[in-house]
């Protein structure tokens, strides 16, 4: 395939995952707000800080107010990472390779982005903001079922999920490095008493807190919380889980073209170093280290697998 | 003014709509106003749109679908079809003769500067024999009706010729949304031209490889008609390709794909002559691909249409077209020209000018319907600058007498409402055969008393049914 078909229908994949990562984000710091007594200001402001937005945002706004940071984050045009922005970007990289793509693949994004563009061409309305969140999630996932159900499961397939995936890991480590200090034993002294909240907000980021306390029985504790959110395989947005998923794609774009390529032992090194983590249980406070790192050499493979196929 | 679907005489319907007449007459008129809506929806949801240079809030725009189809009988078919394909045959030989041994020039036919001087004439393409002794693969022609039998070519576009997608996803969403209609009347199949171009293009390929790798070539995703190139890729199975995604090698062309460079053999490009390679042409230009067009003229890729293919279709030449074909085919045309006066000639300029609000005068390069005059739709102050441009520049202009176009019926808000149409079928040239798909691409001009179908200037489309018998 093209080259360039391989670049957009990455970038595709890395946006459309990002723009549902975003919404979970909000999801979960909506019901913080919503169910805790202080402002949430702190977490509204965390928001828009472990996306790396700080400075165009308080270019533009005075103050972490909930609607500040929703419009900011889900409707501002000239907010590059804003749900809308990155729909509008998905839906034009699939533009490109239409041809790539099965009708219900292309309709799926199409449709979406024509129903945001309609929601959310106005200021939103918090009453209107749950039902917002919850369908670009849903269009995300009819994007994941078509893809799945209708598409052949062939180099362009695995394109579009190592842009998922990659995407999806450097969500979970930004979400686990903005918190992690939260994790820290000491942090419960700290703030006098673990911090529940902060956790669950964590766990709902990354859709996972049913599983969390359906395999925890209800105990919440900060290791587990880690431990989980890093090395447990069967969970879909763990560093691990996405690292085999990652490692799996590389593997089946080898076996197509016939060699080994540097993106393939970068990603078979990286996900070594994940299981070597877990098999040393890993001390929180290496913690910090251990996701600058992951976040770095997740960044770098991007960059790798660019040169490797020709993306560009 | 001629009515494809009402028979003045009778009040009724004329044959080729006899049983469309009955099936409008027996339908809901709100719930055809909320089809039409649904029609809108389909392609918007499908993505079918088109963007409009020079628009900035709007990027992608639908182009209006009238949903009542266009009627045309087995035997008004088979005079056009006749005459295209005499016309595109002509067209060939013309563009093969006038790039080696320009005898129609020697014949006195055609005056010398006038294919020589010409801006759409290319010199790098002389003495240069394009695989398969093809120049111009696809052909639109633009025709327009004016009674039962009166049939005129307004234009040939033998360079890229766009709007082919329309005529089939207009079939596709008729097909969806009045299934009934077709099994009441029996219509000639358009689906299936994605596979004959791609098995024409590889015909022509065939002196360079069996079984050719073929490319659609698109300037991108800002092109007006990059719906229609991703749609044509698609259907016929072949990679989507911008310049930058080739490179020369060896003189061979290659693709960069992510396995590696792999080579191309034929190229459906729809970009333009000057935008194919900044060595051989536009120096400026980014969506070409440097060294193309000497791999071409090395015979190892075939280029459809053949690059200076625009000599064919320049409207300065357009006048000449009942003589060239009589000049090559040996016989007289069998479809209308439109009588035509070249402004540049100084009694056609007086002519032109002492009858401009009778007159439709059009750029000699022009296209889309932009810089054109229609003198009975135009207002004293329009003609009187038009006038200026004309005496300023008259060598760029060429006038035509304002033809009553036919109507057929649209469906409006009050109701069904005629309105003009014209025509443009699709043709496709290989050395065994040039065929036509039956019907085309039908162009409406939406408001009431137009003549300018463009869909640039708000002009719709239609299905367009050829009946099998």
């Amino acid at each position: 395939m093209l080259g360039r078909y391989a670049d957009n229908l990455y970038w595709m994949a890395r946006y459309l995952e990002r723009s549902e990562n975003m919404a979970r984000r909000i999801d979960a710091t909506l019901h913080h707000a919503l169910t805790q007594t202080n402002d949430g200001a702190a977490e509204w402001s965390s928001v828009i800080v472990s996306n790396g937005n700080a400075a165009l945002f308080n270019e533009k706004f005075s103050g972490h107010s909930m609607a500040n940071v929703i419009n900011f984050v889900l409707r501002d045009q000239a907010n590059t990472n804003s749900v809308m922005s990155l729909l509008g970007k998905a839906r034009q990289n699939a533009r490109i390779v239409r041809t790539a793509l099965t009708q219900e693949v292309w309709q799926s994004l199409n449709e979406s982005w024509i129903s945001y563009e309609n929601a959310l061409k106005r200021p939103i309305n918090i009453r209107d903001l749950p039902a917002i969140l919850e369908s670009i999630v849903k269009g995300s996932s009819l994007f994941r079922g078509a893809l799945y159900g209708t598409m052949l499961h062939n180099d362009i397939f695995n394109f579009v999920r190592l842009g998922t995936f990659i995407e999806r890991a450097d969500n979970t480590a930004r979400i686990i490095d903005a918190k992690y200090h939260r994790l820290l034993p000491t942090a419960s002294a700290l703030v006098g008493g673990p911090d529940q909240s902060q956790w669950e907000v964590m766990l709902r980021s990354v859709a996972a807190w049913r599983s969390f306390n359906w395999l925890n029985k209800g105990r919440l504790d900060p290791v587990g919380v880690a431990i989980f959110l890093i090395f447990d395989k069967r969970m879909p947005r763990s560093l691990s889980f996405c690292y085999k998923e990652i490692s799996s794609n590389l593997h089946d774009l080898e076996m197509a073209y016939g060699r080994q390529y540097d993106a393939g032992d970068t990603a078979r090194a990286l996900a070594q170093t994940i299981k070597d983590g877990e098999q040393n249980n890993i001390h929180m406070s290496n913690l910090h280290d251990f996701i600058t790192s992951f976040i770095s050499t997740n960044n770098q493979l991007s960059l790798t697998i660019a040169k490797d196929f020709n993306l560009n | 003014m001629f009515d494809e679907m009402i028979d003045p005489d009778s009040d009724g319907a004329r044959q080729p709509y006899a049983s469309m007449f009955e099936w409008l007459n027996e339908q809901n008129f709100s719930k055809l106003c909320n089809q039409s809506k649904q029609a809108e929806e389909l392609f918007r949801r499908i993505g079918i749109t088109f963007n409009v240079y020079g628009q900035k809030d709007e990027q992608e725009r639908l182009i209006p679908f009238d949903i009542i189809p266009r009627i045309l009988s087995a035997q008004e078919w088979r005079v056009m079809e006749a005459g295209i394909v005499q016309r595109v045959a002509a067209i060939n030989a013309f563009l093969d003769d006038v790039y080696n041994a320009q005898e129609i020039i020697k014949a006195g036919i055609i005056p010398s500067d006038l294919i020589n001087r010409n801006k759409a004439f290319l010199p790098q393409m002389c003495g240069f024999k394009p695989p398969g002794g093809i120049y111009t693969h696809v052909v639109g022609v633009d025709i327009v009706r004016t009674d039962v039998n009166e049939f005129f070519v307004l234009e040939d576009n033998a360079r890229v010729p766009s709007g082919v997608s329309y005529m089939i996803e207009n079939r596709a969403t008729m097909l969806q949304m009045f299934p009934e209609l077709f099994t009441s009347n029996h219509i000639k199949q358009v689906s299936n031209y994605p596979k004959q171009l791609f098995r024409s293009l590889a015909a022509g390929a065939r002196d360079i490889a069996d079984n050719p790798n073929i490319a659609v070539l698109t300037p991108g995703i800002f092109n007006s008609a990059y719906y229609e190139h991703s749609f044509l890729a698609d259907e016929m199975g072949v990679d989507l390709l911008q310049g930058s995604d080739l490179e020369v090698r060896d003189g061979k062309v290659m693709i960069r794909t992510t396995a590696g460079i792999e080579p191309v053999d034929v190229i459906y490009r729809r970009i333009d002559d000057e935008f194919i390679d900044p060595l051989s042409f536009d120096p400026q230009s980014v969506l070409g691909t440097p060294g193309l067009f000497d791999a071409y003229r090395s015979g190892n890729v075939m280029l459809a249409n053949a690059p200076g293919s625009g000599i064919a279709d320049d409207k300065a030449i357009y006048s000449y077209m009942p003589a060239i074909i009589e000049f090559y085919m040996g016989a007289k045309p069998l479809l209308n020209n439109i009588p035509t006066w070249r402004c540049g000639n100084p009694d056609d300029l007086g002519y032109v000018l002492d009858n401009l609000a009778e007159l439709v005068v059009k750029e000699v390069h022009g296209s889309g319907g932009y810089g054109m005059l229609v003198g009975p739709a135009s207002s004293q102050r329009e003609l009187a600058r038009f006038r200026q441009k004309l005496i300023a520049n008259p060598d760029n202009y060429v006038a035509q007498p304002t033809l009553s176009l036919s109507t057929v019926p649209i469906l409006t808000k009050a109701g069904l409402a005629p309105r003009h149409v014209d025509l443009r079928p699709f043709v496709l040239v290989s050395p065994n055969e040039i065929s036509v798909t039956p019907g085309g691409l039908t162009r409406v001009a939406l408001k009431k008393g137009s003549l300018v179908v463009n869909s640039s200037q708000g002009g719709g489309t239609k299905d367009t049914w050829v009946l099998e018998y």
